[in-house]
């Protein structure tokens, strides 16, 4: 990835010519929904960044047909000499490249680009890869900064070139059903006043590298590391990544967003730097965001912690006037629960949105293990029956592809996904601010 | 009765109304009978998870491609369990169970129970078919007893009381296929 070939990839006059297009970019070509119509012919695609995330992208596109991997792109030679094997193993033969520029000059008949980059790559990458014509495919979060994020809706307008933003639950079955069957359409839930998300996860050390294999100090100067640490820590440190609010918080905040139906308009916020010595962004941090949906406020807390796993499991949960609906993408965390006063829901275990898998107390049971008069007896318990027989990267993966032969529309297009992210990057701020943030309508728009 | 009937001589009378001692007979000939038919081939089921598509109102499959996962009870040879296997496992533990006739009862209990159910109801053999019944129930009883599960022995004992009881009133069998 030299500087001199393509200047969009260089990260600094990147953004100055953003910043410059400014307005001119807006709206020109709105190609977020569906494609072109390749139809049924090959797509031929590119992987850029062939580490931790880019392996778990590359085993989802090896299971779809129809697609083929053409090109591999990472500046690290041990992480792109194993993701050559392990495609080509798969017989699928691709060209190499360390730099993203070389590899858009040389590659002519690609159609799309996964991007799986550390985040301050995103932006650079996507906008270079957009320009070149070709269709993206981006993991979350857009960037580690709001510019960074809202150029690339601005390039994806002015291009008329697919985004798609890697907030992959919003294609998950499990999430769809979920939101279109339970909360919408049968409304078990009742009037949603409140939610709650999170991920905790125990202590770590940072990631290590094998020595023989570490990267030059010029190489990683090049491209924005000031050391190995950085390189292989990057989602620790402000210039590179968002921290855990970005790294883990992010899918679930976005699926407040996308279940609510509208971004935060507050966030208060509180976090910090509590354990990790070396570590830019904070460890821990809870936030509790204000929505005004079409039926009236709402309030989501949410946690994140990298100090311990509290016990195990991740999942956001939306708590209504007749229900509860907690859901993760590990479906053991998944369970639905009706209020007791709340209609039976009888009718939609017949149509299969739910089977029971507790019915609540039984007849005369009432208070046996009651501690408390007021304790809330306990509640009739719901499965949600819908599986995902895939890896869970893969349906979104499908999405975009079909939206390329023009057969789909996108499930979270970047200026969705920008929407979503805004309150994340805000939320950052909240915790520096030390007070309550309130976020325009208009701030959520590019 | 046909006073030159040999076997008239030696049988008392029943002081029981015949009608009514042959219906009774036959509530308890077709209960016992229904009973080990239906628990025999409950030993055949299983229950599996089955997916399909989840579907709109109109039968046509979700856009979003959801696939539901619900239990079904299925039949088959091939589902076939004598006892659950943690109960299985406790009656192995016990000492005073020969374990090397567990083997080949469990993998005859299911059989003998549809067999001896069928050959009730249908009045094959209704003597010794009873007979066989009170046997096995008996040897199962030994099991329950030896794991100290009081209800079971209890559910059994009434099962065993009632082939005692249709053993008596055997003489009053009717609509059979075979006379014994």
């Amino acid at each position: 990835m030299s500087d001199s070939a393509h200047p969009l990839t260089t990260r600094r006059r990147f953004l100055q010519s953003t910043a410059a297009a400014g307005a001119a970019l807006v709206m020109a070509r709105p190609g977020r929904a569906i494609a072109n119509t390749l139809g049924d012919k090959e797509i031929r695609i590119a992987l850029v960044g062939v580490g931790i995330q880019g392996r778990v992208l590359m085993d989802s596109v090896l299971k779809i047909p129809g697609i083929r991997f053409a090109a591999l792109c990472d500046i690290w030679p041990y992480n792109l000499t194993a993701g050559e094997r392990y495609v080509r193993k798969s017989g699928q033969p691709v060209n190499t490249y360390a730099d993203v520029d070389e590899m858009l000059l040389k590659e002519k008949d690609l159609h799309a680009v996964l991007i799986a980059t550390p985040d301050f790559w995103h932006a650079p990458h996507t906008n270079a890869c957009l320009r070149a014509g070709l269709h993206v495919y981006c993991e979350k979060m857009m960037s580690n900064t709001v510019e960074g994020a809202r150029s690339m809706v601005q390039t994806m307008r002015e291009t008329g070139k697919l985004l798609q933003i890697g907030h992959q639950r919003r294609s998950n079955p499990r999430y769809i059903v979920a939101l279109q069957r339970l909360i919408r359409e049968a409304k078990l839930l009742g009037r949603i006043t409140a939610a709650n998300g999170q991920w905790n996860r125990a202590v770590g050390n940072d990631l290590s590298w094998p020595p023989r294999h570490a990267l030059s100090g010029d190489v990683l100067a090049r491209y924005g590391y000031e050391s190995m640490n950085h390189f292989r820590n990057w989602r620790w440190y402000k210039k590179l990544g968002g921290g855990p609010l970005s790294d883990l918080g992010a899918h679930q905040i976005d699926i407040f967003t996308w279940f609510f139906g509208a971004p935060p308009r507050s966030i208060l916020a509180a976090g910090g730097v509590d354990y990790y010595k070396n570590h830019e962004w904070i460890d821990n941090a809870m936030v509790i965001y204000e929505y005004e949906t079409v039926d009236g406020i709402a309030r989501a807390f949410y946690q994140v912690q990298t100090t311990t796993s509290a016990g195990g499991g991740y999942y956001e949960q939306f708590m209504g006037t007749e229900g509860t609906l907690k859901i993760s993408e590990n479906p053991s965390y998944t369970a639905i629960y009706r209020e007791a006063g709340a209609p039976d829901w009888d009718q939609w275990v017949a149509k299969r949105y739910l089977t029971l898998a507790r019915g609540g107390p039984a007849e005369g049971e009432d208070g046996e293990t009651t501690v408390d008069a007021r304790e809330t007896a306990e509640l009739a318990t719901f499965k949600l029956p819908v599986v995902l027989n895939k890896a869970i990267h893969q349906p979104h993966l499908e999405n975009f592809f079909q939206a390329i032969r023009g057969k789909a529309k996108l499930n979270c297009p970047g200026d969705e996904a920008f929407a979503s992210e805004y309150a994340i990057y805000r939320t950052n701020d909240a915790i520096d601010a030390r007070q309550m943030l309130h976020i325009r309508p208009e701030e959520y728009k590019v | 009765m046909n006073s030159t009937d040999p076997a008239a001589a030696t049988t008392p009378p029943s002081p029981l109304d015949p009608t009514g001692a042959m219906l009774a007979f036959l509530v308890l000939r077709g209960w016992l009978g229904i009973r080990a038919l239906l628990a025999g081939i409950e030993k055949f089921s299983a229950k599996v998870m089955v997916q399909t598509p989840l579907l709109n109102a109109d039968g046509t499959p979700d856009a979003s491609g959801a696939i539901v996962e619900i239990q079904s009870k299925v039949y088959g040879i091939s589902h076939y369990q004598a006892l659950p296997a943690s109960l299985q496992q406790k009656l192995a533990d016990e000492p005073l169970l020969l374990s090397f006739l567990a083997t080949p009862f469990y993998s005859v209990l299911g059989y003998l129970l549809v067999i001896m159910g069928v050959a009730l109801l249908a009045g094959l053999f209704t003597r010794a078919t009873l007979f066989g019944m009170g046997v096995l129930y008996i040897l199962l009883t030994v099991g329950l007893i030896l794991l100290g599960q009081d209800a079971g022995v209890a559910w059994l004992g009434i099962h065993t009381g009632l082939i005692a009881m249709a053993l008596a009133l055997v003489q009053h069998n009717r609509f059979t296929i075979t006379r014994s």
